[in-house]
This record gives structure tokens, sequence and C-alpha cells, in this order.
């Protein structure tokens, strides 16, 4: 019925290749979910979060700023809580635009991150009353951010992103040096190169994403 | 040295409007929806027009347009069928052949 330009092929076989290649690189960005929204909120929060746990609770006990005695963990709790709801409600929109196997990958993957949380959480409870303050914080910290570290490698295996399997693997490891190295130093390697390292690869992946877009799309 | 016989292109995808929604839906993974006012936003075309090159891609089997709900408000969710790939990864060879006519191999 209605014959408009748009029912008109493209002018060439090269146009057409053309016209493939922008509308699969728009498409590609736009569905694309946001690399900063998924690791932005955790960083901030390990960044802010530890970084008071370290200047409240030092190595050997030092105290670097006097601060309250709850506040770190009050801090780090609410962050982590905020990062949880914001991540979870991005995930939902994603799943409002694309439905299919992607979609039940994600739900199946945010599922596994709050029952090994929980899982873990039950386990280390057990501990309360047992340990030295600074022993349990060492413990807990170190168990939270092991099973980080795993679930990001994880998550780098099911969708073949070396970034996210790098930041888990780092994390990983700086975890097990701060752990030898003792409290304290553990915060502050949390807070610096574990937190760091999530603002950098969310930002690093953001930018590359950018670049690919302007390749393609021009 | 034969003539090398030029591949047709399928007139389905062969409208501009159509060939920018197949080849939207072909970044998808298999068996992935795409919600309608997405790929409207996407391609920047009014609801009308989408309507009316999906109904033509759906009359080829090429696109499958489902009615479902998220919650309580319906949704429709757009996706490549098989048969849809297909068509868009034989039209994407066919053009590649017309460009470069020399590299195609020989059908006897």
């Amino acid at each position: 019925m209605t014959t408009g330009d748009d029912d008109l092929p493209p002018a060439n076989p090269a146009e057409s290749l053309r016209l493939i290649e922008r509308e699969r690189a728009e498409t590609e960005l736009s569905i694309t979910p946001d690399p900063r929204a998924f690791l932005w909120p955790w960083g901030f929060a390990w960044v802010i979060g530890f970084g008071l746990y370290f200047l409240r609770y030092g190595p050997g006990d030092r105290v670097f700023v006097d601060l309250p005695a709850w506040l770190p963990l009050t801090v780090l709790l609410t962050l982590l809580l905020a990062a949880g709801i914001f991540t979870g409600w991005y995930g939902a929109q994603l799943s409002r635009h694309i439905s299919g196997p992607s979609t039940r990958q994600g739900v199946m993957y945010g599922i596994t991150w709050s029952v090994a949380f929980a899982g873990m959480a039950t386990v280390l409870s057990t501990t309360n009353g047992l340990l030295t303050d600074a022993h349990a914080n060492l413990l807990w910290a170190g168990a939270m951010v092991a099973v980080t570290g795993i679930m990001h490698m994880a998550g780098g295996a099911i969708w073949n992103d070396r970034g996210l399997f790098a930041l888990g693997l780092w994390t990983s490891i700086v975890n097990a040096a701060g752990i030898l190295v003792g409290a304290g130093w553990h915060s502050l390697i949390l807070a610096v190169l574990a937190g760091g390292a999530m603002l950098f690869v969310g930002t690093y992946q953001w930018l590359r994403l950018r670049r690919l877009a302007s390749r393609g799309v021009r | 040295m034969s003539q090398t016989e030029l591949p047709e292109l399928d007139p389905v995808i062969h409208a501009q409007a159509r060939l920018r929604v197949v080849s939207s839906l072909s970044t998808l993974r298999e068996s992935d929806s795409i919600a309608f006012p997405r790929l409207q936003e996407i391609l920047k075309m009014t609801a009308g027009n989408l309507s009316v090159h999906l109904r033509k891609l759906e009359d080829a089997g090429y696109v499958e347009v489902t009615k479902t709900h998220h919650g309580r408000t319906p949704a429709t969710l757009v996706r490549l069928t098989r048969r849809g790939r297909l068509a868009f990864e034989d039209y994407t060879a066919a053009l590649r052949a017309l460009l470069s006519p020399g590299q195609e191999e020989q059908k006897p």
C-alpha cells in the first residue's frame, strides 16, 4: 500500500553492506548493557567502605582517623545494599527490552550472586563472638571478596568477557595477598586495588564500547 | 573462464527499511526477542511503518512477532526466525559476491 523511499532497495551492493554494518553497530551499542552500571556502584562501595575501614581500623590497631566504631561497617553495608538494588533494577530494565536465553542467563547469574552471599554469610555467622574484631573483619571481608572474585571469573566465562574474567582473577589475587599481609592492610588493598579495579574495568569497557560504536556508526 | 552468475538478491530483504529491520534483529542472539518499542527506537521508524514492514517479513517467515505480557502491560516481542537469519546470511553473502565476483567459487 505505502511505497515510500524506504521500500526501494539501497543504491548499490556497497551501500547495502554499509547500511547493514551501520544498523548492526547501532543495535549492538543500544542493546549492550552499560558496563559502568554493573561495576561502578560496587567499585564506589568498596573504595569508600573499605577505605573507611582502613582509616578506622588500620594495621596493628592503628586509628588513622578517629571515626565512630560503627561507621565503616554501616557505610559499607549501606553502599553495598544500594549497589545491589541499583544493579538489580538495571538488570530488570534490560530484561524488559530483550527476552529469551540472554535474559534468563542474566537472571540466573543475578540469583547466583545473592545465593552465594547468603550462603557464605550463614556459614560465617556461626563464628560470631568467637573471634577478635580484627580477625572477624578479616574473615568476613576476605570470604565475601573471595566470592566476588569467583563470581566475576564465572561471569567472564559465561559471557566470554575477558575484562570481567581478569577483574575476577585480580580481585582473587589481591584478596589473598591482603589476607596474608593482615588486617588493616587488607582493607586498604581492597579499597584501592580491588575497588579501584572495578572502577577501572567499568570505565575501560565503557570507553571501548563507545569507540566501537563511533567506528561502526560513524 | 565461464561467466560468473550474479547471485539474486532476496526481494523481501532488498528494500531499505526491511534490510535495516533484519540487520538490526540479526544482532540479537538466536531465540532472543526484542520489544517492539525498543526496536522502533533503534531504527527510528514510526510504529505504523515498522508494523507494515514487520508484517511483510512475517509473511515471508523471516520474523516472528509474539504478543505477551510483562506483568500487566501488554508487550510485543520481535525476533528473527532461523529462516530469516539464513536469508540474511545469504543476502550478505550475495552482496559480497557482487562486490568481488572474482573471489567467489564457480558453481558447476
